[in-house]
């Protein structure tokens, strides 16, 4: 039986002065995989990622879409926002059903059952189907090394099921399954899973890196960095969720730079030729950690001595990078230099938003 | 990597149930296999491994991270259009069961190989059609083997059904384990170009294509549900028509003719009968056969097809009887007849039966147990009792444990 050798695509990188914090770029391809008409709430993180997503990627892609919320609320029977192939699948089967297509094509292609170059193969798992319930489907995905990148968009909840915590929910972070109350003021106790570092230490040949929708053009690259890279690649990606963070709606990715310029949503990629993190992404300014809860409802409650954790959380962050730590930031972790969330004045407005 | 994926002509090898499984997953040229090692099916994806390695079939070997990858995998490659292959076994099966629905229900037809093993707890590693019937209602085509050839037979038939456009579902092929897994007898393996006329290449009619794309699975409203789930419905009823052509189809080239519903040995003139699925249908012949010897009216009505269930078929022949003994080799606890599954599903097959013939539970065949010759005549001894009697003495006997 004749074999014949599978084509892959080559995405070319954007040129991204500012970090890629630009909106506009006009090398940005005009194809719209990811189309409007669905139902996913104003502002919501995670569709706006979904966009600049798929249009990097282009239409020569399937998209493997694992319960979540860009599961329930885009895909409408009859009228679902993809103008690409795009699938659902059971929340813990992200990286097994994705590793089925990429399996499938590779098997199609070799075996001339199908023509053409072989897809973008994305899937595009919450970070309850990523850190939790699907992380054993995507670990044994990027450790076969099929040939298709695996994106957690990180809304640090399982918010389509009404906010729940899950294990990337930050420490302070309320949520319905970690709400604060007199024996638990600081409502979510445990600090999150760090992801996306036990996915490139677990899986060293993958291309793995953070990203935030604050910085769209670094966002768009590292998605195409993952496409080219022949085999597995995995990108988590902080996507703000408004319902559950509880903020204005307008500032989405207001926070997706205010949680990088906090240290508490280290950008980084690692190299899988170099076998090495490459920390070089710096944001414009760093800023103490109160700047980023403020805004948000779900941290209303939090006390002076928590955010001073959360800023030591931060600074441990900053250090692992090779940052070197301004004495504010320093002094930011001291619980005296803190006060209690509802003494803020900043954070009056999301106050009453609550 | 160069590969004639069949250079065999017709021949007769001898192999066990796993490996002519493995052999007619080779002649299917199947795409994509998915494995997980749990016993006894797990010589399968081993047989399978060896072929892949030697080139002797080109496709995509998955080692999944779990049963439910297993799965999963097996859905989204054959969502994208490849012939897919996978298998379990015992609790493998069942830690895959979030499966079951979604590939049914997105019409993919999958096919899996099951070698039969008892639940936990505790770990046995012997044959009970249990995990396999529990997930009878999930919108699989299922059906057990007697024997290797068989097993061989109902793959290549399978898929046959299972990807004909009229059906569209996925298939559970299978047999018991260790009684058909691991017992080798001679299988007659075809001359390729007999599968090649048999079996069409697999062509989903909406795959995952990016020339042509579509949304599998989106979020419906509840008005939207009732009219999918009497699609399957109906899919799964109309498959029945498709199964007897095929089985006609394959008699005709492969020479061996089945019944897809049922096998008949040895009922003219029978009174009373065993209604039982898989292996031990082997011992239940030479049984009868000694029984018929000494001239008891016994005989034997073997299930072929358990989903779709051929409720019409079961009543016109279990109609014949006087008594009907079910050999469960399945737990239903607590159920109808508070012993095994095929009870209650017999019983409502006759419910319109004018004759209604008595009706009896056997539970043998338990945790992977031979059901030895004795028993067969310990049974048909209870048969012949309530025959008399006109009357059972109780619903369910477990045999081995009464007098």
């Amino acid at each position: 039986m004749p074999v014949i050798e599978v084509q892959r695509q080559q995405l070319p990188i954007l040129d991204s002065p500012n970090q890629g914090a630009r909106f506009y770029n006009p090398d940005l391809p005009s194809s719209e995989p990811f189309v409007p008409g669905h139902r996913t709430c104003a502002g919501c993180g995670p569709a706006i990622q979904y966009r600049m997503t798929s249009k990097a990627s282009g239409d020569n892609t399937i998209l493997v879409g694992p319960t979540g919320c860009m599961y329930v609320a885009n895909s409408s029977y009859l009228c679902t926002p993809y103008n690409v192939p795009w699938a659902h699948t059971q929340i813990g089967s992200a990286g097994s059903f994705t590793a089925g297509v990429a399996a499938a094509y590779e098997a199609m292609i070799r075996k001339g059952k199908w023509k053409g170059t072989f897809p973008n193969i994305i899937c595009e798992a919450g970070d309850g189907s990523a850190s939790d319930i699907g992380l054993a489907s995507i670990s044994g995905a990027l450790y076969r090394n099929h040939d298709c990148l695996i994106i957690c968009y990180d809304n640090e909840q399982y918010a389509n099921t009404g906010i729940q915590a899950s294990s990337r929910t930050p420490y302070g972070g309320m949520t319905t399954f970690s709400p604060p109350g007199p024996k638990v003021p600081e409502a979510k106790t445990l600090y999150p899973k760090d992801l996306a570092r036990m996915m490139a230490a677990g899986h060293p040949h993958c291309y793995v890196a953070t990203a935030s929708v604050g910085y769209p053009i670094d966002l768009m690259n590292k998605v195409r960095k993952g496409l080219n890279h022949r085999g597995a690649a995995y990108l988590m990606v902080y996507t703000p969720c408004q319902k559950g963070f509880v903020y204005e709606t307008p500032r989405s990715i207001d926070l997706g730079r205010l949680v990088v310029e906090c240290g508490l949503y280290p950008i980084w990629e690692w190299n899988p030729e170099k076998r090495a993190y490459d920390y070089s992404f710096r944001p414009q300014s760093m800023r103490p950690v109160s700047d980023y809860l403020k805004l948000q409802g779900r941290f209303g409650h939090l006390h002076a001595e928590h955010i001073a954790n959360l800023q030591k959380f931060a600074n441990e962050q900053w250090r692992m990078m090779g940052v070197e730590l301004p004495e504010a930031l320093s002094q930011a972790a001291d619980v005296k230099n803190q006060v209690n969330m509802a003494a803020a004045a900043e954070a009056e407005v999301v106050a009453q938003t609550l | 990597m160069a590969t004639t994926a069949i250079s065999t002509k017709k021949k007769t090898v001898r192999m066990n149930g796993c490996v002519a499984s493995a052999q007619a997953a080779k002649y299917a040229d199947v795409d994509v296999i998915t494995a997980y090692p749990i016993r006894p099916y797990t010589a399968t994806m081993m047989a399978l491994a060896q072929m892949v390695a030697n080139g002797e079939l080109d496709a995509e070997y998955i080692v999944a991270d779990s049963e439910h990858s297993q799965l999963s995998i097996a859905h989204g490659a054959s969502s994208s259009g490849a012939r897919v292959f996978t298998g379990s076994s015992g609790v493998g099966v069942q830690f895959a069961y979030e499966l079951y629905s979604p590939i049914s229900g997105s019409r993919m037809p999958v096919q899996m190989m099951i070698a039969d093993r008892t639940l936990d707890p505790p770990g046995d590693f012997g044959s009970e059609h249990t995990d396999a019937l529990s997930t009878r209602d999930m919108g699989w085509l299922m059906g057990w083997a007697c024997d290797a050839q068989e097993a061989f037979d109902n793959h290549l038939m399978a898929y046959r059904i299972g990807e004909d456009p009229r059906v569209l579902l996925p298939q559970m092929v299978c047999q018991d384990g260790f009684f058909v897994s691991h017992i080798t007898t001679d299988v007659e393996l075809p001359d390729p170009g007999q599968v090649k006329e048999f079996l069409p290449p697999y062509k989903h009619p909406y795959p995952l294509d990016p020339r042509h794309p579509v949304s599998h699975g989106p979020q419906i409203m509840p008005e939207q549900g009732p009219p999918l789930q009497l699609e399957r419905a109906r899919a799964m009823e109309g498959s029945m028509t498709v199964i007897e052509q095929v089985h006609d189809e394959f008699a005709q080239i492969f020479g061996r003719k089945y019944d897809p519903w049922v096998e008949e040995f040895m009922t003219d003139g029978a009174e009373v009968v065993f209604f039982m699925q898989g292996g031990h249908a082997v011992t239940a012949r030479f049984a009868i056969q000694h029984l018929r010897d000494e001239g008891v009216k016994v005989g034997l009505v073997r299930l072929r097809t358990i989903r779709p269930y051929p409720t019409d078929r079961v009543n016109k022949v279990l109609s014949k009887f006087k008594v009907v003994g079910v050999i469960e080799t399945n737990m239903g606890l607590g159920s109808v007849s508070s012993g095994g599954s095929l009870y209650a599903e017999a019983c409502a097959a006759l419910y319109e039966s004018p004759q209604h013939p008595l009706v009896i539970s056997f539970m043998a065949g338990m945790g992977g147990e031979a059901i030895v010759l004795k028993e067969f005549y310990w049974m048909t001894k209870k048969m012949m009792e309530a025959q008399k009697r006109g009357k059972i003495e109780k619903r369910t006997h477990w045999v081995g444990f009464e007098e």
